[in-house]
Order: C-alpha cells, then sequence, then structure tokens
C-alpha cells in the first residue's frame, strides 16, 4: 500500500510538474500567496509580476510559473524547495508576507537567487543577506512621509493612532511613534487592535476623549474601511491620515465617497492616480487582463521584475550575475527610481495622496523623495 | 455619555446576536451527528458572498435605486443555503456516517477549505460589502438616535432564533429532529428516518449561518478568510454554553459579543480577547459540560 502511494506520488509529479526547463530558459517562479489572509496584496504582486514577465523580449526565453504560499513558512519554504528542484531560477518574486520571507532568506542564500519582494517588514533588510531585493518603501520611508504630512501640511499637533497587532502594525507603530515623539508632537492616543476586530466604535470612542485633532491609521484593508467608515457614521469628522491599505482601490471600494472625504494615506505610489502615460497604460492594461484596478503593491512588482528582466538584457547569465546587477545599478520604474542601500532596499520615495470627497479615485497631494529614515 | 453607552450596547447585543445564529447551527450539527461541522465559518461567509450576488442582481435589474435590500435577499439567503446544506450533508456526512466522528469533522474542515479556495478562485481576494438589511440612518427616541441597521439585525437575528427554539420545541418535526439527535436506533424503531433527521439539520444550521453572513456582511464586510474567526468565536459560545444546550449557546454568544464591546470600550481590545481566553480555560479546567448543565451525552 505505501509503496503504491509512493509510486502515485511520483506519477503525479511527472505528470502535473514536468521539468520543462531547457538550457537557454531563464526561469522565475513566482512564490506569493494567492489565498488566505494576505491574498489580495499577494494577488496583486502576482498579477504585477506576470505582466512584466509576460512582456519580457522573446529572445530573453523567460520561464515562469505561480505557486501559492497560502499564510504559513512552511507551505512558502515548500513552494521555494520546489523551484529550486527545477532547476537554478534567474530571480525569484518572493511573498509580501514578511514572516515567510525570514524563513526563505537562509534558503536562497544558500541557493545564490536573489528575492525580488515588496514586503515592508524591517528585519528583513537587516539581516545582511545580499539576496534580498525589496521594491517597497519600507516603514523607514513611508512612516517618514505620514509624520512629515500631518506636521507640514496638516498642522496637526495632537495625533492619535490605531494600528493592527499584526507584525506589520507593530513595525508602523515603532516608527510613527517614534517621529512623532522626536518632533514633539507625540501620540494622545493609541491603541492596537487585532485584524479579528470587527466592531470600531469602543476604539473610536476611546480615541475621541482624548481629544486629537487628527486621525493615524496603521491597519490592513477591512479594518481601515471599518474604522473610516465607523468614525464618519459617529460624527467624527477629523482628518485621517491612513496606511498604505487605504490607496488600494478594494479599500476604497468599501466605503461612499462622501465617507473618504478628509482622508489621506501614505504608499509609494497610486498607479489609478498617476497622470503619467507609462504608468495609465500599465493600468489599463492591467484592469483589461485581471479585470481590477492595480494597486501600489503591483505596480512595485512589475518595476521589480521589469529590473530583473533589464539585468538579463544586459548580459546577466546566471542568478548571481543576476543578484550583482541588482546591487549595482540603478532602474527607473514606473513607480519611481531603485537603488539598492547595499542592504537590499531598491524603493526611497513615498506618496501621499488623498481623496477629495467625491470620487473613490485619490489624488497625488505629496511626493516625499529619498526620505530613508530622515524627518 | 448616555448615548454612546447605548450605540454601544446595541452595538454589542447586534454583534452578539450574529454570533448566536452562527452558534445555534454549530450546536445543531453537533447534537444531530455528534460531530464538530468545522466549515460552520466558511459557510457563514459563503452567505455573506451570495447575499452579495443576489444583491448585485436586483440592483442590477432594477431601474430605480433600492437602497436596504437585505431584507427581501434573507429569505433567498436561508432557502439557498439550506439547499446547500443538504448537499453538503450529502457529501462530507453520508458517506462517513459508520466513521467516527474524528472523519467527519475532517470532511468538514476539508469542505471549509474547499468553499473558502473556491469563493477566493472565483470572487477574488477583495473584501467585498453585502447588501444593507433595511435603508441607513438613524432612528430617534428623545434625544438617543440609534441605528436603524443594527436595529434590524437584532430584530432579524431573534425572529429566526425564536423561530429555530418553535422548531425543534413546539412542531412535531422538531420532536423528531431531537429524538434522531438524542438515539438514533431507537427513533428509527418509532418510524423516524434518521437519514432525514440529519440531512434536515445541516439545511438548518447551514441556513442560519447564511443568514448570519449576510448580517455581517454590510456591517463588518466580509472576506474570504473570514471564516475561521467566525467558526473560532462559535466554539467558544458553545464551550460557555455547553455543549448540546441551544439556550446555553445563544446565551453565551450574545455574551461574548456584549463582553468584547464592553471591555474593549473600558481597557482595550487586547485585554478583551485576552480574557475570553481566560473565560474559556477556565470553564474547560472547572466546568467542562459548560455554564449550563449538558443536555445531552453521545451513548458509548
Amino acid at each position: 500500500m505505501i509503496r503504491l502511494l509512493q509510486v502515485l506520488t511520483i506519477l503525479i509529479n511527472i505528470t502535473l510538474f514536468p521539468v520543462w526547463l531547457k538550457a537557454d530558459e531563464s526561469y522565475i517562479p513566482i512564490l506569493v500567496p494567492v489565498t488566505g489572509f494576505l491574498s489580495l496584496e499577494g494577488t496583486a504582486q502576482r498579477n504585477g509580476a506576470i505582466q512584466a514577465l509576460d512582456k519580457a523580449p522573446i529572445n530573453l526565453n523567460i520561464k515562469y510559473e505561480v505557486s501559492d504560499t497560502a499564510t504559513s513558512p512552511e507551505v512558502a519554504v515548500t513552494a521555494l524547495h520546489r523551484a529550486l528542484s527545477r532547476g537554478q531560477p534567474a530571480a525569484i518574486a518572493a511573498p509580501i508576507f514578511g514572516t515567510q520571507m525570514l524563513a526563505m532568506l537562509p534558503i536562497a542564500k544558500r541557493a545564490s537567487v536573489a528575492l525580488i519582494t515588496v514586503s515592508g517588514t524591517a528585519k528583513l533588510t537587516e539581516l545582511n543577506n545580499p539576496f534580498i531585493f525589496r521594491f517597497f518603501p519600507g516603514d523607514s520611508v513611508v512612516k517618514v512621509a505620514h509624520a512629515r504630512y500631518i506636521h507640514e501640511v496638516l498642522g496637526a499637533k495632537r495625533p492619535a493612532l490605531l494600528y493592527q497587532t499584526t507584525a506589520y502594525g507593530q513595525s508602523g507603530y515603532s516608527h510613527l511613534s517614534r517621529i512623532l515623539k522626536e518632533n514633539g508632537t507625540p501620540l494622545v492616543f493609541e491603541e492596537a487592535l487585532a485584524p479579528s476586530v470587527k466592531d470600531m466604535l469602543p476604539a473610536l470612542t476611546k480615541l475621541k476623549a482624548s481629544n486629537p485633532d487628527v486621525i493615524l491609521l496603521h491597519l490592513h484593508s477591512t479594518p481601515t474601511a471599518l474604522v473610516i467608515r465607523q468614525a464618519r457614521n459617529s460624527g467624527i469628522e477629523l482628518p485621517i491620515v491612513a496606511g498604505s491599505a487605504m490607496h488600494q482601490p478594494s479599500t476604497a471600494r468599501l466605503l461612499k465617497a462622501d465617507q473618504l472625504r478628509g482622508v489621506c494615506a501614505e504608499t509609494a505610489a497610486s498607479p489609478i492616480s498617476e497622470l503619467n502615460n507609462e504608468v495609465i497604460k500599465f493600468t489599463t492594461e492591467y484592469k483589461k487582463r485581471f479585470a481590477t484596478a492595480p494597486d501600489a503593491f503591483a505596480l512595485a512588482q512589475y518595476d521589480g521584475m521589469n529590473m530583473v528582466i533589464a539585468a538579463l538584457k544586459s548580459g546577466a547569465k546566471t542568478a548571481i550575475e543576476v543578484r550583482n546587477w541588482l546591487a549595482t545599478n540603478t532602474f527607473k520604474g514606473l513607480a519611481m527610481s531603485y537603488k539598492s542601500d547595499g542592504k537590499g532596499n531598491m524603493a526611497h520615495d513615498a506618496t501621499i495622496v488623498c481623496y477629495d470627497g467625491k470620487t473613490r479615485i485619490p489624488k497625488i497631494i505629496q511626493r516625499y523623495l529619498n526620505v530613508d529614515g530622515v524627518f | 455619555m448616555l448615548e454612546t453607552g447605548i450605540q454601544l450596547f446595541i452595538n454589542g447585543i447586534s454583534l452578539g446576536c450574529a454570533y448566536a445564529l452562527i452558534t445555534l447551527g454549530f450546536v445543531l450539527v453537533i447534537n444531530a451527528i455528534g460531530a464538530v461541522n468545522f466549515a460552520q465559518g466558511d459557510l457563514v461567509m459563503a452567505g455573506g458572498f451570495l447575499s452579495v450576488v443576489f444583491a448585485e442582481f436586483i440592483i442590477a435589474n432594477n431601474p430605480h435605486p433600492i437602497t436596504g435590500v437585505g431584507l427581501f435577499i434573507l429569505p433567498l439567503v436561508l432557502i439557498g443555503m439550506a439547499c446547500f446544506g443538504l448537499l453538503f450533508s450529502m457529501v462530507t456526512y453520508t458517506p462517513l456516517k459508520s466513521c467516527p466522528p474524528a472523519t467527519v469533522f475532517i470532511s468538514t474542515i476539508a469542505a471549509g477549505l474547499i468553499i473558502q479556495h473556491g469563493i477566493n478562485a472565483g470572487f477574488g481576494p477583495e473584501p467585498q460589502i453585502g447588501p444593507a438589511l433595511i435603508s441607513s440612518g438613524t432612528l430617534a427616541i428623545g434625544t438617543l438616535t440609534l441605528s436603524k441597521q443594527q436595529i434590524a439585525i437584532i430584530v432579524s437575528a431573534s425572529f429566526l432564533i425564536l423561530c429555530v427554539g418553535f422548531l425543534m420545541n413546539k412542531t412535531q418535526l422538531g420532536r423528531q429532529l431531537r429524538a434522531a439527535a438524542q438515539d438514533p436506533e431507537v427513533a428509527e424503531t418509532i418510524g423516524v428516518n434518521g437519514a432525514q433527521c440529519v440531512a434536515l439539520t445541516f439545511s438548518i444550521a447551514i441556513a442560519l449561518a447564511g443568514a448570519a453572513g449576510l448580517l455581517l456582511s454590510n456591517q463588518f464586510f466580509i472576506t474570504t478568510s473570514d471564516g475561521g474567526l467566525f467558526m473560532l468565536k462559535a466554539y467558544i459560545a458553545v464551550t460557555l454554553g455547553g455543549w448540546g444546550r441551544l439556550d446555553g449557546a445563544v446565551i453565551a454568544a450574545i455574551a461574548i459579543g456584549l463582553f468584547e464591546v464592553i471591555v474593549a470600550t473600558l481597557v482595550s481590545y487586547i485585554l478583551a480577547e485576552a480574557l475570553l481566553f481566560v473565560a474559556l480555560l477556565l470553564i474547560l479546567l472547572f466546568r467542562p459540560s459548560g455554564l449550563f448543565a449538558e443536555a445531552i451525552q453521545r451513548r458509548t
């Protein structure tokens, strides 16, 4: 019986997962979470990567395949091992989920293959692993923009913050609270919310009692929309400056346009808001192909994969040559220019977008260039 | 201040009522087959998505703008999910009814994952907003201003809970369902069709999950990964209320909703969640049959 199962497993593997890689082909696996609680962001990553790879020059002979990393490090590591078993990839599109990335990094280092990610987890680029390349600005960039906007543009003195209990939320909280404190406008209220929290009125009731002049959010997509809707329904009309989840078209879609009046968000980019022809072209193609609007994660992954394509075009043949090209060159992408800071942080700009209360498409209000950790 | 307090109380009750619908379905299945339906949370999520589909269809085919179509959709969701419940029992329970309960709950876990990933593949990962039960707005009672939507949730959920109570306690069908749950072999000797009763119980339980999905999908949005959360709350409510007790489960579910809102307001969400799990551990330690006495036990 066990023997039969072993044979069946081998047959299934041969049938479903043939080793089709040829000597002259460049193999780029796309390992992202398309199911589970990060499926929204993971799907955006997948779509951005596919859109870039499908437009690569034919002579580069790029082959790619998508594997779901779901929600656990074990699944991500299995997907990585399986991808590596097919042959040496030129580079790998890697998951946005920081916990999975932490588990994948040592394996990528042993295999000498670069991981191209949009994960914001600060720790990833602090481990001296030369095979991580992050194409989305980390919290040391976007939280500076977040704080500068409320300080310089809104002139707020009494900020209140709601953040997520997850690693994502903790990272944003620590950067934001430190920056605000250093600039003489410490938080007057702060509360951590688990992603499972549904009723936001208790938090808003306490927040209102602290008499803030601006509400800051660092939450995932659904909690961001829940807080904004409940705040507006409760008559709280304070300006809200949210994290990058609020720039996502799928978050804005949950709210009425008038509920978005006075709401802004920090992000790397907002493809649907851009007036640049190249970005408009990208957005149009993306909508046509995937029947949904792109967000900053899709654009960042698109740019990341295009930088890998640029490395291959410039003559990089092996994974280590691709890695070295990524580490030493500057690439002008659609969202921004990317250059490694020596640790794999490629994105150093941030954008503030705001809604006018009439449409669900935000307008780009401020761009902050090269703001790594500097207020 | 009083206004906020009452609004918070209503929020807690409305959340608790939705949890109660989920828990009620959960207990009905436990009583009927002696195994936990671990797909109950995913079925709530499926009900939410079904209501989104119905709402989009109705709005797209009506030239006049409609607000608050939820009340019209509620019976459709109940019927649709009840039919799905029959199919669900045929797939996850009937072929395995002679197996140990562990086999059945594993099959329900598998079914839940298939539902979750199937909906993710069909709808995409974006969160969705379900239809409002009634038109949005507020109700003024003296100086109080209350959300109509939440009052509608409380009234709808209470009505469904009372209907289930009436069905189970006051009708011949309910007696048959209870008899088949308590002792299927003896029930069959007096002419009760055990297989039909189990299928019907699944049908009722999953219809209630669908209704909860509709009620929650407008107020709190719905995503394909929400099932686990709903399942967890139902499991805690059943443990607190007593395995097998319908009334205990409903009371515990409403108490959980209220407890979460009150503790989160007075202290923090983190403490509310921590205390909830502490209460669960204490109950498991000192009163494993729940706060209310257990109504039935599986025969050995």
